[in-house]
């Protein structure tokens, strides 16, 4: 799986991507200074940081973006320039494949999505225990978000079309008003973890810790069997 | 270890019947790629030769499980190529299409191949593999500065640095110069003599010649002949041809290869021009030149209308 993971991550990791990626995350940070420097009371910038910044931006933007863009091209980049019929052809099992592309998404996702919106949070006064629930919902955000958008660059040929629709329909639009849509929502979860060790005000159709933990694994598990079917079922021109 | 001793015969005998293609039609969308086709082939090289479009890749593809049958079986080596894992560690693939990966070395990618099927020592396999295909180990450059004809052997060598039983190549001559496709031909051969089965297709008759092997003839997606290559060769001989002949003096000499009965029809474009139809290639080749000689008529330029792969596919499928 080492193998397979190190060609994947090579692949994954282009200075145009992550230099895009990056300045979203750029962006989170400035916010976060224009919050610090900013005349709310000390109320409302905790509300603003974990509303706005954190809850908005960060896990509504920055996390399922860079998930999506590197989830969706692990198996997508191969499809695309037709080289996925070298790893197709090997007997490697298929969900050894699966999880070697997960990991390679979520090594380089990780990176470029966590650290800035936790560092945004930092930026903007965010108190220890803020930031450190804004590290784990992030983490888990982005963890759920590369295993639900892995088998996208499978499925289909625009997969970051398809992703930023379901992002922009389901979970911040659908998830947001309906609470039997936001029970399949990772942003909810997400969200739900940050508030809970954050000590914050907690998002419309928050769920328990446990629950959430639960539903995420759940997902992943889920993600990785359809992909794993997928890449079994693939036609590899 | 030198490059000829580096591939090893399989481990195991290996059966009659290597690959067994029973009735397999494949179709994309609206179009029919392949139509019943049915063969079974063993060890020893085999040519798959047709025009471009006529199938050849789907059914490459077909037999290395990378997609499936819309009807019919496959089996090699006894197995489902779409559905055994295993199989693929015994399978070595040319695939059709140029990209590698391009920045990396000759010598990383077969070393990859070799690693991905499971060799302990995938850094000597590489090394081996890339002297079997005349290519340098210790070449610095990424393939992406590479020639066609460097990539299509880097491809070889990462087809066969796992030792496969079966090795599929789909094209593997395009690019090459002519001695390094005297190259390749010899490897092959040596693949098949060692008893691997070796399928290889092309589109180019005279290529295919040179594998003095098994032919499989496939045209717009049905097997239009197999067997031995003489066989086919005699059969694409015996198909009607049209030729062109400018002599000095076209009616006469049209008069007297009717008479002669190797020509079957003919057709007097101007003085100096006729056509003339034969179903006896051969002999038409070896009647002609007596012919005008005979009657002092100078033969100025034979053309042959109808030579190109395409009609003898033609003639093949249609007979």
């Amino acid at each position: 799986m080492g193998l397979v993971y190190r060609l994947l991550l090579r692949s994954l990791v282009t200075r145009a991507r992550v230099i895009a990626l990056s300045a979203i995350g750029l962006v989170g940070i400035l916010l976060g200074l224009a919050i610090r420097v900013s005349d709310l009371s000390a109320a409302d910038r905790s509300l603003v940081i974990t509303r706005d910044l954190v809850g908005g931006f960060g896990l509504n933007l920055v996390v399922p973006v860079t998930a999506l863009v590197f989830a969706s091209a692990a198996f997508g980049d191969p499809t695309d320039d037709r080289t996925m019929v070298y790893l197709w052809l090997t007997p490697i099992p298929r969900w050894r494949l699966v999880a070697a592309g997960w990991v390679a998404a979520l090594s380089v996702a990780g990176p470029v999505a966590i650290v800035p919106v936790a560092a945004a949070a930092a930026v903007a006064g965010a108190e220890g225990r803020l930031v450190a629930g804004t590290l784990v919902g992030a983490a888990l955000a982005t963890v759920g978000y590369t295993a639900l958008f892995l088998g996208l660059g499978l499925l289909v040929r625009r997969a970051l079309a398809w992703g930023l629709a379901y992002v922009l329909i389901w979970e911040l639009a659908v998830a947001r008003i309906s609470e039997g849509a936001a029970r399949l929502s990772v942003s909810v979860y997400s969200r739900s973890v940050l508030s809970e060790i954050g000590q914050v005000v907690k998002p419309l159709n928050a769920a328990a810790v446990s629950t959430s933990l639960i539903v995420l694994a759940a997902t992943v598990a889920a993600a990785m069997a359809f992909t794993t079917r997928t890449l079994t079922r693939a036609d590899v021109a | 270890m030198t490059a000829a001793a580096a591939l090893t015969p399989p481990a195991e005998a290996p059966t009659a019947t290597t690959i067994a293609v029973d009735r397999v039609s494949k179709w994309l969308g609206p179009v029919v790629a392949l139509s019943d086709v049915s063969f079974s082939i063993g060890p020893g090289v085999t040519a798959l030769l047709g025009p471009n479009g006529a199938g050849k890749s789907t059914l490459l593809r077909i037999l290395c499980g990378l997609t499936g049958a819309s009807q019919g079986t496959v089996r090699v080596l006894g197995v489902d190529p779409r559905t055994d894992l295993a199989l693929r560690g015994r399978l070595g693939l040319v695939a059709q299409q140029e990209t590698l990966f391009e920045q990396l070395r000759a010598v990383d990618i077969v070393a990859l191949s070799a690693g991905l099927h499971g060799m302990a020592d995938s850094s000597g396999a590489a090394r081996d593999a890339l002297g079997l295909v005349d290519l340098d180990p210790a070449d610095v450059r990424p393939v992406r500065t590479y020639s066609k004809g460097m990539r299509q052997r880097v491809k070889v060598a990462a087809a066969v640095v796992h030792d496969p039983t079966v090795v599929v190549l789909d094209e593997p001559l395009e690019g090459l110069d002519p001695r390094q496709r005297l190259r390749m031909i010899e490897l092959f051969v040596q693949l098949g003599a060692q008893g691997r089965t070796v399928l290889v297709s092309s589109h180019v008759l005279d290529e295919v010649e040179r594998f003095g092997s098994q032919v499989l003839v496939l045209a717009k997606g049905r097997l239009a002949a197999s067997g031995d290559f003489r066989a086919i060769r005699d059969l694409m001989d015996e198909r009607p041809h049209r030729l062109r002949l400018r002599a000095s003096d076209a009616r006469r000499l049209a008069a007297v290869l009717m008479a002669g009965g190797t020509v079957v029809g003919t057709h007097l474009e101007s003085a100096d021009s006729v056509l003339v139809d034969t179903v006896l290639a051969g002999a038409f080749r070896r009647a002609l030149p007596r012919a005008a000689a005979a009657e002092g008529i100078r033969l100025l330029e034979v053309t042959p209308l109808d030579d190109d792969l395409d009609s003898v596919f033609r003639y093949l499928v249609d007979r």
